[in-house]
């Protein structure tokens, strides 16, 4: 295992270090950054503006701009959730609840700097994990056959759907359905029959990817900008918050969050590695954690500027982003929404993610890993020192800003297609989702779904084939029993969750009404 | 809140109209799977092209009915159709949508460049930018330095407009 291993990461470091993808590198954690410190643009919309370019690239070019370009709007994502108080996306809300008070306090310099050293910190150590893990698990999931990918698929989409959050497990199935029903458009690939296609010959070749990617993301949050009227140049003003440039960072702070960022890569990693669950809960869970083992005195500073509190979310969500690469590089299951558009990428490549593709493709598999250590390096060493310069982006006003996410977004599509068809659609669907969010129904399940939706359809058909239209594939197997397994356990968390709840509300009223009765 | 106000957020709750269309959205997809067509041999197939459409319909039904069905899931603090669609830009966000939907059209005729000039100013234009300045100088160099990139740069072929052929300015 080990010579694989080091082999691997020869071959990673060769391609990565070829001058251009270095170049590739820096680009794409540069305008992650830039992207992701935009008020209201999150990682997704930023791999998904970031896609047209990566089709004049080379598969391991364009995998390592999409990284870079994901961890470093992770990264902006920090920014500007600290200065402004304005989460890009969920992933970095944690971020807010004690790096905004921190920088309120006049000390913008200093929360940036620790979010950037957590980053850093939490990010390297999960692409050490990632290095021993992902061929781990790939060399085990070569074994898999057509009936376990089926098993894994329907685990990664429910998964997804199981950390929607509260009450929303339903909705975002449903969402997941749509997607998976978008994804049979077009020409049947196994019978050559058309579907869905309504006569129409701009629907023979299906829906575009990328088409649903920006209509479901970036136009969507550039309409949602126009909805809501808010100015980001309003809300931040460099002045009333001190010295940004300031960035230094004790000693006696370094030594104080070293034992948190180490707690929370580890965490943060394990939580990314799983089908679905993402950044978000990776520095959610890393922020309760800490705040559960913190000292009485340092539990008092939780939520007024605490710098563990700050450094435990940075590393975690960093962690469980490289911790979503484990199932997008070894399963083609993307644990994210945002890995679900890298894995559309992968696809529109032509590279059929999962175990093959480590045997296959190694030199795009390593090249990700490694140019994560790099993306790491020069989002430390390059970012920090131009924060007090990226800040001022924050007052970009909107003015500016929404007709360019358009722009960017339609021509994204269109230089790829030259096909005005698509933009037509493109903007049809992209109000549709627009009225779905408003009404709380999550778009990346609809993502997730058609992206995975062919190949599902693929596996469930072989699988079908070969155990002769019989349904015992599902549990012949050990492999596809213990994974549907797992999936009946997740579908049945939010049911165990929600009667728990109910149980815990019971009593609590049965104690109260006592209560009131005896008063 | 009376037990007719409350019975009504649950009807009208915005997750359960939202529902009703999926539902509706499920079963003509559902329908309309019957029109694909068949060969006579993949008729007696297990799994056909229709399965998995047939399949989804239903799943897709069951899911919105449920959502209509149970109790909606906030239900301390009920959401209204009021509640979430008041106070938004309505007029603005249809005007984009309206000019994103001219831009599109307008590509083929007067080309990437001009169309998308015209695009990017009207848009600043919408959104309440008045200066002149700003106008042309974050979208002239904005267009021409895409086109330079993607033509120049990455050598990709971008069709001049129609017009120009019409014009007789290209042959």
């Amino acid at each position: 295992m080990w010579e694989g291993l080091f082999s691997g990461m020869m071959v990673g470091i060769q391609t990565t270090l070829v001058p251009f993808n270095m170049a590739i590198v820096l680009f794409g954690c540069f305008v992650g950054s830039f992207i992701g410190m935009l008020p209201g643009l999150g990682p997704i919309t930023a791999v998904a503006l970031m896609i047209p370019v990566t089709y004049s690239l080379e598969p391991s070019s364009g995998m390592v701009l999409l990284a870079g370009v994901y961890y470093g709007a992770i990264f902006g994502g920090s920014t500007c959730s600290i200065l402004i108080n304005a989460p890009g996306e969920a992933a970095t809300v944690a971020t807010a609840i004690d790096g905004y008070p921190l920088a309120q306090k006049g000390k913008p310099g200093k929360a940036l700097a620790i979010a950037a050293y957590s980053s850093f910190s939490g990010g390297t150590i999960a692409v050490v994990l990632l290095m021993i893990a992902a061929p781990a698990m790939a060399m085990v999931a070569k074994n898999f056959q057509s009936s376990d990918y089926f098993a894994l698929m329907v685990l990664g989409l429910t998964a997804v759907s199981a950390f929607a959050g509260k009450g929303g497990f339903l909705k975002a199935l449903l969402m997941t359905v749509v997607g998976l029903m978008l994804a049979t458009i077009g020409t049947d690939q196994t019978s050559g029959v058309q579907r869905f296609t309504f006569g129409s010959i701009n629907l023979l070749d299906g829906l575009s990817f990328l088409m649903l990617a920006m209509a479901t993301f970036a136009i969507t949050e550039a309409l949602m900008m126009v909805l809501k009227k808010q100015d980001s140049t309003q809300v931040f003003d460099s002045k009333n918050i001190g010295n940004i440039s300031d960035l230094r960072v004790t000693k006696a702070e370094f030594k104080k969050i070293a034992p948190t960022v180490g707690r929370s890569s580890l965490l943060g990693f394990f939580i990314g590695a799983l089908p679905g669950a993402g950044a978000t809960l990776g520095s959610f869970l890393s922020y309760g954690m800490e705040r559960n083992l913190a000292s009485r005195e340092d539990k008092k500073e939780f939520g007024k500027g605490s710098i563990i509190g700050l450094a435990a979310p940075e590393t975690g969500n960093n962690a469980a982003s490289t911790g979503s690469f484990v199932p997008l590089l070894t399963l083609g299951i993307p644990g994210s929404g945002t890995t679900a558009v890298m894995l559309g990428a992968l696809i529109a490549y032509g590279i059929e993610p999962g175990p093959r593709m480590f045997v296959e493709r190694p030199e795009v598999f390593w090249a990700v890993i490694m140019s994560m250590y790099l993306g790491n390096v020069f989002l430390l060493i390059l970012n920090l020192p131009l924060i007090p310069y990226f800040a001022r982006l924050l007052a970009v006003p909107r003015t500016v800003l929404i007709p360019s996410i358009a722009f960017f977004s339609i021509i994204g599509v269109y230089l790829i297609t030259f096909n005005t068809f698509d933009i037509y659609m493109m903007i049809g669907i992209s109000v549709i989702a627009l009225l779905a969010r408003l009404l709380n129904y999550p778009m990346a399940p609809i993502l997730l779904g058609f992206i995975l939706g062919g190949l599902m359809e693929d596996n469930l058909r072989r699988s079908l084939m070969i155990y002769d239209g019989s349904l015992a594939f599902l549990w012949q197997r050990p492999t596809t029993l213990a994974i549907n397994l797992i999936t009946v356990i997740v579908m049945a968390s939010p049911l165990i969750q929600l009667l728990l709840e109910r149980r815990k509300n019971r009593f609590t009223d049965a104690d109260s009404g006592s209560t009131g009765t005896r008063g | 809140m009376s037990m007719q106000q409350s019975y009504q957020n649950i009807i009208l709750s915005p997750e359960k109209i939202g529902a009703l269309f999926f539902l509706m959205v499920s079963i003509s997809y559902g329908l309309y799977a019957f029109k694909i067509p068949l060969t006579l041999l993949s008729q007696q197939e297990t799994f056909n092209a229709r399965t998995m459409p047939f399949a989804l319909s239903v799943i897709g039904s069951l899911l919105s009915a449920m959502i209509i069905i149970l109790p909606p899931t906030k239900q301390e603090k009920p959401e209204t159709f009021h509640h979430i669609f008041s106070g938004l830009d309505w007029a603005r966000a249809w005007k984009v949508v309206t000019m994103m939907f001219i831009y599109a059209f307008i590509m083929t005729w007067l080309g990437f460049i001009i169309a998308s000039i015209l695009f990017l100013c009207a848009g600043f234009y919408l959104l309440g930018e008045r200066r002149i300045k700003v106008l042309v100088l974050a979208s002239i160099p904005l267009v021409i330095g895409i086109w330079l990139l993607m033509s120049k740069i990455l050598g990709m072929y971008i069709a001049p407009g129609e017009i120009f052929y019409l014009m007789g300015v290209i042959k």
